[in-house]
């Protein structure tokens, strides 16, 4: 018994291994790729060993305007990301304490995230033609804005469902007008939810490409439009996609981590906490 | 008391600060989504191609044309399969490996789940440009790993049914991860009173496997798997860097032909009624994914 125990033990950890080393050896390959230098990064058979360099890194920040793309997605990211919090953290609160227009709109809120972009961006390119906001900042937050907003109210609405009602009704009874509860009570105590919702946003505005790719032009493109065009000027520049990838995967590794404890009920909107 | 009437028992003020506090989430949507997607609607009924000057006159053969087209067939046949190829590995990958770490013998479960994670929330660009890299056919890594094994080294992307099996096997290393998170939450948070039980009327493994984890998993694994499915269904960013949906038409998704009707025939009528069609079949997932949330009672 305790040696089948045993073995049991040694495969399922042999398994565990050989998965987590198929996720990690091809970022770790990207990686290598992105510190060797030209020569070493086309060789093969491989050199195994060599001095590390940041020639990629300084190539796509002077040869291509990498610094702006890196800008770009981040202006818009973030700005997308808080205009949804701001407004959509109030329509969570009412339709949470209040049951507005319940449940028609709290599930239209649900299934508008779930738009194939394809559908969206074709009218929105149109639209944006006309009234001149194609390869503007402000085209692509509104653009951002049809899945940031939904997702917003939607996942909130149940942050905003677990502060009890006693505590608003504390607060006013001392004094407090219903906004004031808002701001100095029901905010205060949302925080982690909002924060998580916010930098859950931002990581879909940064990785997303399809409006990206449509919506913007020499002044707005964002990084994966840059790498994944980097890839066809380039033939394959090995070097410079590797340094390119790198630079645009690590903050949203980061961002995972940070917003770690709230991840299951981000993707899972709210069905599984 | 009924839901309905739970609003208009609020207090005058409550109601007018409610109907407030929605207005401007409701406008932004009303601009951002529902205008565009009535424009679109409007434009699916209308011949227009960009090339050939403005919009046309009104009538539906958009539809018919579309329901006709070859090309939409195979588009709609290749994402079929890729959904449900990527659906089922990933849900059984993820499935097993959330089995694994959930074993309180791991003890490095910590780690091996940081590693699992990181692939998650990448960008799709990047996921397909670090597996082009990997699998060019002079420079990757992998076709010289298998010249050294003796293996042969195919043209992972050039060859035609070759090319979507690559995509799938680049979604599965991309969307696993997402599996295993979830599931491995639903497993931590079953009772353990029940396995406890279990095991004190003799079950065997097998049995506590098959008669209480299995059940009790499959509301959640019914969740992941329809969320993946809408997301699957979808499928553009991963075609659009691997393959283009190369070679020929083979590796073609619906999203990516809509967008090569719009951007290369330039026929916006005709693209917009094929967006439209797709949107129909999300919608219906949408509808049995509330369906299965409001079943199993798991939301909020």
């Amino acid at each position: 018994m305790k040696i089948k125990k045993r073995l049991g033990l040694i495969l399922a950890n042999t398994i565990l291994i050989i998965a987590s080393l198929s996720v990690l050896l091809p970022i770790l390959w990207v990686i290598r790729t992105s510190i060797a230098n030209r020569l070493i990064a086309y060789k093969i058979p491989p050199v195994w060993i060599f001095t590390p360099t940041l020639d990629n890194f300084r190539m796509i920040f002077e040869t291509y305007p990498f610094q702006d793309y890196f800008l770009n997605s981040l202006i818009i990211s973030t700005a997308a990301s808080l205009v949804a919090l701001l407004i959509g953290s109030l329509a969570a609160y009412s339709i949470a304490r209040f049951r507005t227009g319940d449940p028609a709109l709290r599930l239209s809120m649900l299934s508008t995230q779930m738009l194939p972009p394809i559908a969206l961006v074709i009218p929105i390119f149109l639209i944006m033609n006309v009234i001149k906001l194609w390869d503007s900042m402000t085209g692509l937050v509104l653009a951002y804005l049809s899945f940031n907003l939904p997702y917003t109210v939607w996942i909130l609405i149940s942050f905003f469902q677990g502060i009890p009602v006693e505590m608003e009704e504390a607060a006013m009874i001392d004094g407090c007008s219903r906004f004031q509860s808002l701001i100095r009570i029901v905010f205060p105590v949302a925080l982690p939810g909002l924060l998580s919702a916010g930098v859950y946003n931002f990581i879909l505005n940064w990785n997303e490409f399809l409006f990206a790719l449509i919506l913007t032009g020499r002044n707005t493109r964002t990084l994966p439009v840059a790498i994944s065009s980097l890839w066809t000027q380039q033939g394959v520049n090995i070097g410079a996609v590797s340094a390119a990838t790198v630079i645009t995967i690590l903050p949203v590794i980061l961002l995972t981590f940070v917003i770690q404890k709230f991840l299951v009920r981000n993707l899972t909107f709210g069905s599984v906490k | 008391m009924a839901k309905s009437s739970f609003f208009s028992n609020l207090p005058k003020h409550d109601q007018q600060t409610a109907r407030n506090l929605v207005v401007p989430a409701m406008l932004g949507i009303w601009v951002v989504v529902l205008f565009p997607l009535l424009y679109a609607l409007y434009v699916s009924v209308h011949d227009w191609i960009l090339s050939q000057g403005g919009i046309g006159s009104f009538n539906f053969s958009n539809y018919f044309t579309v329901l006709k087209d070859p090309l939409l067939l195979n588009s709609a046949k290749n994402t079929v399969v890729l959904t449900i190829s990527v659906v089922v590995l990933e849900i059984l990958i993820g499935f097993g490996l959330a089995l694994l770490l959930n074993n309180k013998g791991i003890r490095l479960r910590n780690i091996y789940l940081f590693i699992l994670l990181i692939p998650m929330l990448m960008p799709p660009i990047t996921v397909g440009l670090i597996w082009r890299l990997l699998l060019h056919p002079e420079l990757g890594i992998i076709n010289y790993v298998l010249s050294v094994i003796g293996l042969p080294q195919p043209l992972w992307l050039a060859t035609p049914n070759l090319a979507m099996l690559t995509i799938i096997i680049v979604d599965v290393w991309h969307e696993t991860a997402f599996i295993i998170l979830v599931l491995l939450a639903g497993l931590t948070s079953m009772p353990e009173e029940i396995y406890e039980a279990a095991i004190i009327d003799g079950a065997s493994s097998r049995q506590k496997f098959q008669f209480i984890t299995l059940p009790l998993m499959a509301p959640t694994i019914l969740v992941a798997t329809i969320i993946r499915m809408i997301a699957a269904l979808k499928t553009y960013d991963l075609v659009y860097i691997l393959t283009r949906g190369g070679p020929g038409i083979s590796t073609e998704t619906i999203s990516y032909y809509i967008y090569k009707v719009f951007f290369v025939a330039l026929d916006v009528g005709k693209s917009s009624a094929m967006a439209f069609l797709l949107l129909l079949v999300i919608i219906l997932m949408t509808f049995l994914l509330m369906k299965v949330m409001q079943k199993t009672e798991q939301n909020y």
